[in-house]
């Protein structure tokens, strides 16, 4: 935190709020850091579009391992963590809280939110969507899917309870589980955005999940999917009834889009991959281009073979970064 | 508390300050200067930090044909001024870890400050002389050591636990100090004496020791020996200290083979 800011301290809560802050029944939207950063680009997103001001944080320590220290003149000046901070800004149509965090709470070497830390930090963040009694709690992050990169990503809507599915199925771009080719209405929400909607639930909160769009080829990639996150903020922006300009993030789609074009022209042409590989991996992303709803039949072991190839190709240029760096 | 730190016994301690060192470090610094003071002290462990909230106890590492298992010890002895703590750093929960460490050090042994112990690796040679630098968390400490030939570090990037652990004991107003003598770089996989007997040093003016040297001046007496047989073996190797010892670096490739060929000599048993 900076500055002079006043500060009411729960220290049993470990969270920190800089003001005393009164919100007419707010609704509550998280984000953290996933698959190609949908979620957190699009929270963060908005947290600028509405010029949202700075409530509170989570104390990090018990979360996170400190990530750079400042040592000057032989004295220990800073020990900086991964931020975890609530925003609050009073809009026409109703208040709004957002809580934006820079690492999900994961135990070893997992990246997703894991264990006891992670139902610690979701239990920190209703506390805190409880005490200025909050509505609803919107989640956000990357479903990953057949899907082609030219396309518009949809968004997946998880509502942890029925009452919201006929509102759900109002929204603009937006399926239910039920509504995805041989889903059933099943599957699974890793992380934090998944943990979230369930400890709403025991706690008898409302809360949605919506998941942007991502090619499965993508997955693993180094770059943001802004693409994505546009979709997630669209529905966002129609439910909370408020206009944001989405100019900036589509022109950083569209240079991802570049980059995504050349990285797959460098990937079809691959000598490494062996030309019979090469061919199925081509063929099996370029059809998704044409057929929306439908990609056609490709089984988890080809998508598997596939992905192994992709993986070591961004593998071997990060590994070029890192040596230029 | 109780659960995560067993005490056996209050040990006697009157205005003491603790000395941190942790089991894996380079040029075995830190087990070095434990072992050094602890037999000087004739240390015995009053307290230990319980390993499985912080430790992986899946399966136990075996390191030179021994089993190892991770340890966590207090130890105080014949000095009323002096504790000391050793352990293996711990792989995660370091936050719980070392509040475990400060409350045994706060309210069991009311230290007044401590002192960790880290060895930096740097691009110099073997025969030059080592540098102590060290970073504090109050620079009233600082000021107070003023005079102890300590130089003062200025770095930026990811945080060693040692500054994790000043970090924590700031926010609970204890001064402490992180030393962190220069390793050779090519010792850093054996061992670097001259690098230990810099810290041994500052510890035995500090605190009036009157350490006995001789065993680690013999051990920096053979290391020199041996290093200068493997000059005249190897003229690249010359080369490469030579470079050094002008003040001149080495490219990454010249300094993997100048370590790899110094600690394959050096651990070559003696024919």
């Amino acid at each position: 935190m900076t500055g002079n800011q006043s500060l009411i301290r729960d220290e049993r809560m470990g969270i920190k709020l800089y003001k005393d802050t009164k919100l007419d029944r707010p609704d509550l939207v998280c984000g953290w850091p996933g698959i190609g950063k949908i979620g957190i680009m699009a929270i963060d997103y908005l947290r600028r579009a509405i010029a949202a001001e700075e409530l509170g944080e989570i104390e990090p320590w018990d979360f996170f391992e400190p990530r750079k220290v400042t040592i000057r003149d032989g004295l220990l000046k800073d020990l900086e963590f991964p931020t975890n901070k609530f925003y609050y800004q009073r809009l026409r149509k109703r208040d709004l809280l957002l809580f934006i965090g820079e690492e999900q709470p994961a135990e070893g070497a997992r990246f997703y939110a894991t264990g006891e830390k992670a139902y610690g930090m979701a239990n920190l963040v209703l506390d805190i969507a409880e005490k200025f009694g909050c509505q609803r709690v919107y989640t956000s992050g990357a479903a990953v899917t057949q899907t082609h990169h030219t396309l518009k990503p949809k968004v997946w809507a998880v509502p942890n309870s029925e009452d919201l599915v006929d509102e759900v199925r109002d929204y603009e771009n937006t399926v239910l589980m039920s509504e995805i080719e041989g889903r059933r209405g099943q599957g699974a929400i890793t992380g934090l955005n998944g943990l979230l909607l369930g400890v709403a639930k025991k706690r008898g909160i409302k809360a949605l999940c919506l998941m942007g769009e991502i090619p499965y080829y993508l997955h693993g990639s180094p770059w943001p999917y802004p693409k994505a996150s546009i979709s997630v903020l669209e529905v966002l922006a129609s439910t909370l009834g408020i206009d944001i300009d989405l100019i900036p993030l589509e022109e950083m789609a569209r240079k991802i889009d570049e980059s995504i074009e050349q990285f797959l022209g460098s990937l079809y042409e691959a000598e490494a991959i062996p030309s019979p590989i090469r061919n199925q991996i081509k063929e099996s992303i370029e059809k998704m281009k044409h057929v929306r709803e439908s990609p056609g039949p490709i089984t988890d072991e080809d998508q598997k073979r596939i992905m192994e190839h992709i993986d070591e190709f961004f593998k071997r240029g990060k590994k070029g970064d890192e040596r230029a760096g | 508390m109780k659960e995560l730190v067993n005490v056996r016994s209050q040990p006697e301690l009157e205005n003491a300050s603790l000395v941190v060192g942790w089991q894996e470090d380079a040029g075995k610094l830190g087990p070095k200067v434990i072992d050094y003071l602890n037999k000087h002290i004739r240390g015995s462990t009053f307290c230990e930090i319980e390993p499985v909230t912080f430790f992986h106890l899946g399966a136990v590492v075996v390191d030179n044909d021994i089993a190892q298992f991770p340890v966590s010890k207090f130890y105080a002895g014949t000095r009323k001024d002096l504790v000391i703590f050793e352990s293996t750093e711990p792989p995660h929960e370091r936050y719980r870890f070392l509040n475990s460490v400060l409350d045994v050090a706060e309210h069991y042994c009311r230290i007044k400050e401590f002192y960790t112990v880290s060895g930096t690796i740097a691009p110099i040679a073997h025969t030059s002389p080592r540098r102590l630098l060290a970073v504090f968390n109050q620079p009233e400490f600082q000021k107070r050591l003023r005079g102890y030939e300590l130089e003062d570090m200025t770095w930026e990037g990811p945080p060693a636990i040692n500054s994790f652990l000043l970090w924590l004991a700031h926010k609970r107003g204890i001064s402490g100090v992180s030393l962190w003598p220069e390793v050779a770089f090519y010792l850093a996989a054996t061992q670097d004496p001259r690098a230990t007997k810099v810290v041994l040093s500052f510890f035995d003016r500090k605190f009036e020791l009157s350490l006995d040297f001789t065993g680690l001046d013999s051990e920096i007496k053979g290391q020199n020996e041996k290093l200068a047989l493997l000059r005249r073996e190897d003229p690249e190797i010359d080369k490469y200290i030579r470079t050094l010892e002008i003040g001149i670096s080495l490219n990454e490739e010249e300094q993997l083979r100048l370590a790899q060929r110094v600690a394959e000599f050096l651990e070559k048993p003696p024919t």
